[in-house]
């Protein structure tokens, strides 16, 4: 199956978007809900999702907490912040703006 | 806000970074080990993973986990941070390895770094530190200038034509000053101590509130106003406990009641001494002065720029004005003119000169102290090329390295700098009591905030200077090689040596220039030292006396007081002389008149001989040690009753007597009155003395007449006592005599002639002091320098020289070929710094006294002495290099 890279920037927007359909999440489940939800066709390289919470944590978009999984393992939980909410908004506007920007460039090209 | 939360959350992940990195990991294997199992799952379906392929695959879709780990570390935004305290502790480490080059290090970088805080805690103090005034700049000092003697005092008179004619000055206020007995019951011996009598709105000009009570108010500027006074701080604290109750109590001065109505601030600073304030209508009351525009006392003069006027502007309307005024009183005022200064450079006035030298000077040493510690370094990075080429292979950036090499300057030279801090305490200390106690006019010379903020910036800048060209140079070389060879041989040492060889260059030239320096400043005091005041000064105990007017207001209790006061002085065991005079040489105080030579031609207005006169006792001349050249001095024969005698000096009697006896000639003081109302009281002259340098001994002598005490009282006099024991033990004897008389009576301005003396030459003095300690560090420190350049080279060589001694070199021959560096650095070095100081040097020539500032004889013997004191450096391990044994030399091959 082809897999294809997730365009630059959108990180965070996924991220803030997976969390904000489910209360908290790990990052092992956050990884999984993108690659999921995309159907499989967007993968996260695993790794680059912890630099980007810790950014959103400094950013207050997110908080963590320490807890168990369901197979009582300790996870650390993300959830988001009502600024990460905001900035959900934010990012989701921006993206649609830019995504139509181009769709229209390519339709008339 | 927002920042602010962030940059707490970002704090917070500082201090619980162990914690951040443990939960990072688990964090991350929690991933890992998930994706592993999920991966197991799979085998039994048909993309499954057989298990050690699992735990790979698993790691490998996760990516590099020590560079996520450290991506994420660094997104909180602390890395540099991390690095720098790594790289401290690093720096530490490596300094308890290297004692010996620590201390020395730390050592030289303390001497560069302390003598610039101390030179700069003056120049902050005394140029730089802002002025206690509203707006200083717009402030500017006024005197009046005259043709004979340059700047004078203003008279009152003039004073209010300028200020009434003057659109350029938005303000102007004078300041007289006046001296006053205190005696009474609040204080424990009687004192004098000194008002400045101020236009009203001189405190709203400068924009100085009074800390209590009132300001003066515009009426109080007329004569016959109510004696009131402000007391300055010092006063308040010391004579009335700094009682708020002391507003509206009264304060006794010269025996008369004045009203206490406020308190100025403690930052209050004027140019002289001010112990009370009070209006100058109090001065002005019956007193000739105010209206006599021809007197011209102890004013300042001060006014606020209007807006938008500049200083030449009002330079240009002042000068307008004066030409008015001595058209129109050319008796007064003819030929006079003004001049104005900034009121800073009325507080600066010739220190800034020494000042400006002495921190270029402390500059050199600190480029010296950085270059030797630059050297110091180099060497160093030699030992240590082996392990940065390490560091750099196992894939440490460059940058990264010279980083950490200049966190290590940084390091060293902040424990340089707290060092420094220690040395210029004692350094501020040491300067400070050899300089007379008034010098700097109140300026707060201490290590306050902006001299600490300049130590810090010293410290960083010397970091750079001294550390960025070894670390440059450490990480420039080829990682190969030096992993190969263990750097015995490598190609940067050529560079290296270069380097070396330039820093030592720069330090001898650098030394020089500070040598000829201090050279023309001990030729300079030594000439000063040694011209003739015309008077001497050993043993010799002043004092002044300045009566009560209102106990002391008729001639003959004035005369009998003085009488009183000779003859128990003179009874006292131990004094061999004492005698009244009213000007003592050196103290900058005199009195200057016009006189009149019988006979001569009447001169324009401005052209009258101006000469210094001084009223004495006799006994004046002995006591002082004065030559009397011609004729006989004054004695108690020369009294009120007997005809006008005069003595003057040689330099007089040359200009208006040539080729002629001067011995009864005749002058009188003042201008002959052309109606012919008042005779003139002709003074015969009696005898002729020699000149003495009464405005210090720099300066020339000026025509000097004499008159006696008797036949024309003063009741403000100076005691001058010569003694055969300490003069200093004689004061409480001579304050008890002097209160056997009068026990009101204060007696101040205390001081030996050989302390006014020794004052008089304060500022050339501590120029060369400082100056020489510098040039004798800079002297050591490139000694030190051409020393380590040699010996290293002779350490590099011992190979060759090995070698050259096996083959049949002698002695001589090894000799030549190991000094022939060291006279060629030192040669260079010398010809650099002579070309520069002799520019340089002139910057200083007003420091200078019948010395030029390009003397031949001092440039000469500076380069002299520091081309032996190097050459001298080199030998030592030139003659280390002599006793290289072959054998031992080829065997390390």
């Amino acid at each position: 199956m082809h897999r294809d890279e997730i365009p630059p920037g959108t990180l965070y927007l996924m991220i803030l978007k997976t969390l904000a359909r489910r209360r908290e999440l790990h990052g092992y489940e956050i990884a999984k809900t993108i690659q999921q939800n995309s159907e499989d066709v967007l993968q996260v390289e695993e790794g680059s999702l912890y630099p980007a919470l810790q950014r959103m944590l400094v950013k207050g978009w997110v908080k963590a907490s320490w807890g168990t999984t369901t197979e009582n393992r300790r996870a650390r939980f993300y959830r988001l912040t009502p600024l990460g909410r905001k900035q959900l908004e934010i990012e989701q506007s921006q993206f649609e703006r830019v995504v139509n920007a181009i769709t229209r460039v390519i339709q008339t090209a | 806000m927002n920042w602010l939360i962030q940059f707490l959350r970002r704090l917070s992940m500082l201090f619980r970074r162990a914690q951040f990195d443990r939960d990072l990991d688990e964090e991350m294997r929690l991933h890992i080990e998930l994706r592993e199992k999920e991966f197991r799952e799979k085998e039994h379906s048909e993309t499954g993973f057989p298990p050690e392929e699992a735990h790979m695959a698993a790691k490998r879709n996760f990516g590099n986990s020590l560079a996520l780990r450290e991506v994420s570390h660094d997104s909180w935004g602390w890395s540099w941070f991390e690095h720098l305290s790594q790289d401290v502790r690093f720096a530490f480490r490596m300094f308890a390895k290297n004692p010996g080059f620590t201390a020395i290090a730390v050592l030289t970088l303390a001497l560069g770094i302390g003598a610039n805080t101390a030179i700069f805690s003056f120049v902050y103090g005394v140029l730089l530190a802002p002025l206690p005034y509203r707006d200083a700049s717009r402030l500017v000092v006024l005197n009046e200038t005259t043709p004979k003697v340059g700047n004078v005092s203003v008279s009152y008179p003039n004073f209010l034509d300028w200020r009434t004619a003057s659109k350029a000055f938005s303000q102007m206020a004078a300041v007289q000053q006046m001296g006053f007995n205190l005696a009474g019951a609040s204080v424990s011996q009687p004192e004098n101590i000194v008002g400045g009598a101020v236009s009203p709105n001189f405190l709203s000009m400068m924009g100085i509130r009074p800390l209590l009570g009132r300001d003066f108010d515009p009426s109080e500027e007329k004569a016959g106003t109510a004696p009131v006074v402000l007391l300055s701080y010092p006063l308040w604290q010391s004579h009335f406990g700094g009682d708020r109750g002391a507003i509206g109590r009264t304060i006794t001065l010269d025996e008369r009641s004045f009203t206490i109505v406020g308190v100025l601030p403690p930052d209050f600073r004027w140019l002289d001494k001010m112990d009370v304030m009070l209006p100058i209508g109090v001065w002005a009351t019956n007193n000739p002065d105010a209206t006599d525009r021809g007197a011209r006392g102890d004013n300042t003069t001060i006014a606020r720029l209007a807006p938008g006027v500049t200083f030449a502007q009002a330079r240009a309307e002042m000068n307008a004005i004066a030409a008015e005024l001595a058209k129109e009183y050319p008796r007064q005022n003819g030929g006079g003119g003004v001049a104005q200064q900034s009121i800073r450079d009325a507080y600066v006035s010739n220190t800034r000169q020494a000042l400006l030298v002495l921190f270029g000077a402390v500059v050199f040493v600190l480029l010296i102290a950085c270059a030797n510690v630059a050297n110091l370094f180099l060497v160093r990075g030699a030992a240590r090329t082996k392990e940065i080429a390490l560091r750099i292979a196992f894939g440490a950036s460059r940058s990264r390295i010279i980083w950490q090499m200049l966190t290590e300057s940084l390091v060293l030279a902040s424990l340089g700098g707290i060092l420094g801090l220690a040395l210029a305490i004692g350094g501020i200390h040491g300067m400070t009591r050899l300089l007379p106690t008034d010098t700097f006019a109140g300026a707060a010379v201490s290590l306050n905030a902006p001299v600490l903020l300049f130590v810090a910036l010293v410290v960083v800048f010397a970091a750079f200077v001294f550390g960025l060209a070894p670390a440059m140079h450490a990480t420039k070389q080829d990682i190969q090689s030096e992993l190969k060879e263990g750097g015995r041989t490598s190609t940067a040492g050529a560079w290296q040596n270069r380097l070396r060889a330039v820093l030592a260059v720069g330090e001898i030239s650098l030394a020089l220039i500070l040598l000829a320096g201090a050279g023309l400043m001990m030729k300079s005091l030594y000439n000063l030292m040694n011209v003739n005041p015309g008077f001497r000064t050993h043993h010799v105990l002043s004092m002044e006396i300045d009566l009560n007017p209102q106990r002391y207001a008729k001639d003959p209790a004035i005369l009998n007081f003085w009488q009183q006061v000779l003859d128990h002085v003179r009874a006292l065991p131990g004094v061999e002389g004492a005698a009244l005079g009213t000007v003592v040489p050196l103290t900058g105080n005199h009195s200057r008149t016009d006189i009149t030579i019988e006979g001569m031609p009447l001169p324009k207005p401005g052209d009258w001989p101006h000469p210094d006169f001084h009223e004495i006792s006799p006994g004046y001349l002995r006591t002082l040690g004065i030559p009397l050249l011609r004729g006989r001095e004054f004695t108690d024969a020369d009294n009120e009753h007997s005809s006008l005698v005069g003595l003057v000096n040689e330099k007089l009697a040359r200009q208006f007597w040539p080729n002629q006896d001067p011995v009864g000639k005749r002058f009188m003081f003042g201008h002959p009155d052309l109606s012919g109302k008042n005779p003139p009281k002709w003074i015969t002259v009696v005898g002729v003395v020699a000149d003495t340098k009464l405005y210090g001994l720099q300066n020339p002598s000026r025509l000097e007449v004499y008159d006696p005490l008797r036949q024309d009282a003063s009741s403000d006099m100076n005691l001058l006592v010569k003694s055969n024991v300490d003069p200093a033990a004689m004061i409480s004897a001579i304050r008890s005599a002097v209160a056997s008389v009068d026990k009101d009576q204060a007696i101040f301005a205390i001081s030996t002639m050989d302390q006014l003396r020794s004052d008089s030459v304060a500022t050339q003095r501590l120029t060369l002091v400082v100056l020489g300690a510098f040039s004798a560090l800079a002297l050591i420190l490139a000694a030190i320098g051409i020393y380590g350049v040699i010996s290293y080279s002779v350490a590099q060589r011992t190979h060759e020289i090995g070698i050259r001694i096996a083959l049949g070199a002698q002695r001589g021959d090894v000799l030549r070929m190991v000094l022939k560096q060291g006279v060629q650095i030192a040669l260079i070095g010398v010809a650099l710094g002579f070309a520069v100081s002799i520019g340089l040097t002139r910057l200083m020539s007003s420091l200078l006294f019948s010395v030029g500032a390009d003397d031949p004889a001092t440039f000469a013997s500076a380069a002299i002495l520091l081309a032996l004191v190097a050459l001298f450096a080199c030998y030592i391990p030139a003659r280390r290099a002599l006793r290289v044994d072959p054998m031992i030399a080829l065997r390390y091959e």
